[in-house]
């Protein structure tokens, strides 16, 4: 097993160091001369120069990447030319926030898309598993943005129902910093006003962030429970007088879970992506926004920075996955 | 005439045993109400592709023209959905729109598959060193999820449409190496394969003539179900800003300036997001629907 | 589900923000201000911050703009136009107690030529650093290198910094660059409050301001909330989640104004919209295709995109300047004209592509872009609508080989004097943003330095008249507008005064007061 764990680690390192040859080489074949768009519009010659120094953009690629390298081992990624900040700065301030947005999506598709799935397999056939079924299928086709839009349009905007966007309310002071997770700080202190406010903000982003992996949750549990639960030993159970609720969830609900666990660590990564739509849509101070921000200014060490950051979230979410199986399958012998 | 029956006769003859399987599929198809939907959703979709110059009923909106007293008319007889900033059709656009999406989609998968397929066979029927090293490599790109990956190759080239279909392309190809490769490497031990070995079938031959038509399904079921994801990420990007810009007619875009008008005239952001949705609901119902037919064992 | 969402239902603001008594005015604007370095760095969301944290030696206020004693309570000018005196006010404090005396206004000087960031270019070419004398603690000289009659109106935008303050969060010889981004210095009205980058600044009053206050009911605090979207920003106001906003579009303004507790306010702008030319490269260095392409546009359009609020530009120079005549040979809507001087350059139906280059996410030059392609399709020219960042594009307008055919640019003047917009025309703006179009007429240039060095104003106003028809005739831009700017405000704030030296969504918090 430790072996197993060993041998996972050293190949993560290394799918990570691939990811990393390959973003700095897409941000090497920027069109643009970066040095100018850092100067900013009023530069003088000398100060562009001044700035091109500083970025070190006169050496040869193989020379930049190694001291690009040497600077991520040191949790140095660079400098944004927009902010003006260091990098790692700006991620600092920003991760938590999508992290939190992140795990509350998640945790709501895994809850929900399970209880789903099982619902509309217990209840095959009727209008529960009708509407979960339509739902299940439409939920991935639906652009995620434009939902966000549509129902801050309806439930923000028309109907003042939740806030429009952002984490807080303006008036409102963070809660003290522990986790800087609003809603875990809020509760470990006893904040419950603050609390109050961050859960009304993050539900709509949460809520749209987690649809698609919702539908696909709820659809790969529901197949999975109806096949398990026409097995042969399904039927022993029953036969010995197990009661329904047990059956289904104990022994069913095991064995479907392989597979939706794979779609999990699937939709997981689909859902790092989306990010980048609900925090715009949303006004979610995240790494997603700063991202795009980044993005369409031309800023490249901050898009670098993130798709490494959230590629090595999304590798240790998948071994996490992997370890998964061993703990629902007790056949999955890792060497 | 004669002669030409003939040949149509002798072509059924031929192919006859594909021609029931091809007449299986449909049969089998036709019976599932959502796969049902999802062909004819694709269908349509195909079809307003290809005559939108006919449907549409203000062809200079969609090139550029503006009409700045007609601007944000709501939907009318005229304007069944309502016109624009500049006083454009958004009808009219919605449905060159398809056509935008329809090329931006088939590019996307066309170059994915063009990469990915021959790269997949090559790492799975050579094995080996080749294969980890071209394992190795598709597991960088897919290491990363997908919108980001796109998202940083278009902000370091630019924004623009050939931009995003360039990213997308590289977003989508690593998921063929792996779906064909894993094919590939199956394949290699059946026995056919063997047989086509010891009677001395060059690789070449194995590999286009016995190999590739078996990796068929799974590619055509995976190509419907990207198609519509496809179109999704161009219309992301669109959104973003990064991906078509104006005066083209690309549905993410639209929102995205609709986006900003939203309060007052809602029908700017509404009419091409349902027109992302119908298409890519029907690609994915036509995709499960064929998965269903020809590869009943996968799962994902 | 439902019944947990209104659970959620928050109390939704309809007075303004209160906290423990105090009144806090909160302003949604589009962009961050990362980086609030007075040597370093302007732009409308950053000057509005140093605005209220800092002072400087006069101030720009009102409409029509005057030029206001504020640090500086007299100061004295020399015949020559090179010799300025200043005399301080005595009773400026810093934030920290420290008295506000000439040395400090010395040392901001010196920090701010030394950096060469920010507002250096302002005065770099007239005044150095062993230029500047301290007389007592609160009297200041300046000895210009040349004569310069618009000296003192760049001084508003020259703030005064704490050297001890900031020496004492210096790293190594960075002048205390890494700390002023985030931190201040300053003398002025707020001080800063919490500081949360990418979510909100807030400042808040100081109630002891050596100026004093002329409204009791003056904010006592002010955030600065970070919204990006004008949707967001719209739906914010009319929540009442922020108290006043800028940036919106027009039709936003329009369908703004209808509500009770919304009052919008309207004043027009110096803030010219121009499509600069390249004058040197591809074909616009031709000036029969730049003729064509100003009498193929169709002007009145930018009116109906501001919803009737703006006014065609007359001139190079924005309407209410001083020295701003109506050229007569203005250009407008003729495309009979226009196709003649596309045949006069040699193709008569068009058959070439221009490139248009715009701000990206700036709707408006969006939009007048699209009417732009409409017209020129008609005379068989192409246009390829490229959105950039602005930085890309000042980076790309700074070269003639890479500077597009057309760019769209926003300019307002930093101070009322014609200078500041005849100089864009000169050889020393080539490589600026708003030389990007790189005219070239020695004449002209004469022209421009003679009334630049000039100090007699009658001479000086001659010389702008001939300087304007010259430029209108030589066509390096595509004269566009002035558009009002607006502002949306909850009705309960008062006191904004709209001045056109400010930029576009940049106000002056100072005077501003709430009252129920």
């Amino acid at each position: 097993m430790k072996r197993y764990f060993l041998k996972r680690f050293l190949s993560i390192i290394i799918t990570l160091i691939g990811l990393s040859v390959i973003v700095f080489m897409v941000s090497r074949v920027a069109p643009g001369d970066p040095a100018k768009l850092a100067a900013g519009p009023d530069a003088t010659e000398e100060m562009v120069q001044i700035i091109q120094k500083e970025f070190r953009l006169d050496d040869p690629l193989p020379v930049q990447y190694i001291s690009y390298m040497r600077g991520l081992l040191r949790g140095d990624f660079g400098r944004s030319i927009r902010t003006r900040h260091q990098v790692q700065e700006d991620i600092r301030l920003f991760l938590p926030a999508t992290f939190e947005l992140v795990f509350f999506s998640i945790a709501f598709a895994i809850a929900f898309g399970i209880l789903f799935g099982i619902l509309s397999a217990v209840y095959k056939d009727t209008w529960i598993d009708h509407g979960a079924r339509v739902f299940s299928v439409t939920g991935v086709a639906v652009p995620m943005f434009w939902l966000g839009i549509m129902l801050q349009l309806l439930l923000a905007a028309k109907f003042h129902l939740l806030p429009i966007g952002g984490r807080l309310d303006t008036m409102i002071l963070p809660p003290t910093t522990i986790t800087r997770f609003f809603l875990m700080d809020s509760l470990i202190t006893g904040n419950w006003v603050v609390f109050k406010n961050a859960l009304s903000h993050i539900f709509l982003p949460a809520f749209v962030l987690s649809f698609p992996a919702l539908a696909s949750i709820t659809r790969i549990n529901r197949a999975e429970m109806l096949e398990v639960l026409h097995k042969d030993f399904i039927l022993n159970e029953r036969a010995q007088g197990i009661s329904e609720r047990l059956i289904i969830a104990k022994y069913a609900l095991k064995n479907a879970l392989i597979p939706t666990l794979t779609m999990i660590g699937l939709r997981y990564g689909w859902m790092l992506g989306g990010t980048i739509l609900v925090e715009t849509v949303f006004d979610w101070p995240g790494i997603g926004n700063y991202a795009v921000g980044a993005a369409v200014y031309s800023d490249f060490q901050p898009v670098m920075a993130v798709t490494i950051i959230l590629g090595l979230n999304f590798m240790i979410a998948n071994l996490f996955v992997d370890l998964g199986y061993g703990v629902l399958d007790p056949r999955v012998r890792y060497e | 005439m004669n002669s030409i029956n003939s040949i149509w006769a002798r072509w059924r003859v031929e192919r006859k045993s594909q021609i029931r399987g091809f007449k299986l599929i449909v049969y089998t198809m036709s019976r599932s109400p959502l796969s049902v939907i999802g062909f004819s959703f694709v269908l349509i979709f195909f079809v307003i592709a290809l005559i939108g110059p006919i449907l549409i009923t203000y062809p200079q909106d969609v090139r550029g023209a503006v009409h700045m007293d007609q601007k944000f008319k709501p939907p009318s007889s005229l304007h069944p959905f309502g016109t624009d900033e500049v006083g454009r059709d958004i009808y009219s656009r919605v449905i060159m729109g398809t056509r935008i999406s329809l090329q931006i989609g088939l590019l996307i998968i066309f170059v994915a598959m063009g990469i990915g397929v021959p790269v997949g066979i090559i790492a799975g029927y050579l094995g080996g060193w080749v294969n980890e090293v071209l394992m190795r490599i598709t597991d960088i790109f897919l290491s990363v999820p997908g919108l980001l990956l796109a998202l940083a190759i278009v902000g370091a080239l630019g924004p623009g449409i050939k931009n995003a279909m360039l990213a997308l392309s590289i977003v989508w190809w690593p998921g063929y190496v792996r779906l064909v490769q894993g094919k590939t490497l199956s394949l290699r031990e059946e026995s056919f394969v063997e047989a086509a070995k010891s009677i001395g079938a060059s690789k070449f031959r194995i590999i286009f003539g016995h190999i590739l038509p078996n990796c068929t399904s799974p590619i055509i079921i995976k190509a419907s179900m990207d198609m519509g994801m496809a179109i999704l990420f161009a219309a992301n990007l669109g959104f973003i800003g990064v991906g078509a810009q104006p005066p083209i007619p690309e549905w993410g875009a639209m929102i995205s300036t609709g986006r900003n008008y939203l309060m007052n005239h809602w029908w700017m952001a509404t009419f091409p997001g349902l027109a992302i949705l119908i298409t890519v609901l029907g690609f994915n119902l036509l995709g499960d629907g064929l998965r269903d037919v020809l590869d009943p064992q996968s799962r994902i | 589900m439902i019944v947990g969402v209104s659970f959620l239902v928050g109390a939704s603001a309809s007075g303004y923000e209160k906290r423990d008594g105090k009144k806090i005015f909160v302003y949604g604007e589009r962009q961050a201000a990362p980086n609030i370095d007075p040597s370093q760095y302007y732009d409308w969301s950053t000057r509005m911050l140093q605005q209220s944290l800092y002072d400087a030696l006069l101030k720009y206020v009102g409409n029509p703009p005057k030029l206001i004693p504020w640090l500086a309570k007299s100061r004295k000018k020399s015949a020559d136009g090179k010799k300025w005196t200043f005399e301080l006010v005595r009773n400026a404090k810093f934030h920290n107690g420290d008295p506000v005396t000439a040395q400090a206004v010395k040392w901001s000087f010196e920090r701010t030529l030394t950096i060469k960031k920010g507002p250096a270019w302002m005065l770099m070419d007239f005044l150095d650093k062993d230029g500047i004398r301290v007389i007592d603690d609160h009297t200041i000289e300046f000895n210009l290198k040349s004569p310069y009659a618009a000296f003192e109106m760049a001084l508003p935008w020259w703030y005064i910094m704490n050297p001890k303050v900031v020496m004492a969060n210096a790293k190594g010889d960075d002048y205390g660059q890494e700390w002023m981004k985030s931190n201040s210095a300053g003398s002025g009205p707020f001080r800063q409050k919490r500081w949360e980058h990418g979510v909100l600044y807030e400042l808040e009053a100081v109630e002891d301001y050596w100026k004093g206050w002329e409204n009791p009911k003056h904010i006592n605090g002010f955030i600065y909330k970070i919204i990006r979207e004008s949707s967001s920003l719209r739906m914010a106001l009319e929540k009442g989640e922020v108290d006043g906003i800028s940036g919106l579009s027009p039709e936003d303004y329009d369908a703004v104004i209808k509500n009770p507790n919304i009052y919008v306010t309207n004043d027009p702008g110096w803030t010219t919209f121009g499509l600069k030319m390249n004058t040197q490269k591809g074909y616009t260095k031709d000036i029969n295709i730049r003729k064509a392409i100003c009498y193929a546009f169709d002007y009145p359009s930018m009116i109906k995109i501001y919803n009737g609020n703006a006014t065609l530009e007359d001139s190079p120079f924005p309407k209410g300047m001083k020295g701003h005549i109506p050229v007569p040979n203005v250009y407008r809507q003729d495309m009979k004209k226009a196709k003649e001087y596309l045949a006069k350059a040699g193709y008569p139906n068009g058959g070439f592509e221009l490139e248009y280059v715009y701000v990206s996410g700036l709707e408006e030059e969006r939009l007048i872009g699209l009417v732009l392609l409409d017209n020129l399709a008609q005379l068989g020219i192409k246009l390829k609508m490229v959105p950039l960042v602005w930085p890309n594009m000042v980076a790309r307008g700074s070269k003639v080989e890479t500077s597009p055919d057309l760019i769209a640019v926003f300019t307002t003047p930093i101070m009322d004097d014609p200078d500041v917009v005849a100089i864009q025309y000169h050889k020393v703006s080539w490589g600026k943003y708003y030389g990007s179009h790189f005219y070239q007429n020695e004449k002209t240039w004469e022209m421009i330095e003679k009334a630049r060095f000039t100090v007699d104003w009658p001479t000086r106003r001659k010389l702008y008249e001939e300087i304007q028809t010259q430029i209108m005739e030589d066509v390096p831009e595509l004269f566009g507008m002035l558009f009002n700017r607006r502002w949306a405000f909850r009705k309960h704030v008062k006191g904004f005064v709209f001045s056109p030296m400010r930029f576009t969504s940049e106000i002056d918090i100072y005077p501003l007061y709430i009252e129920d």
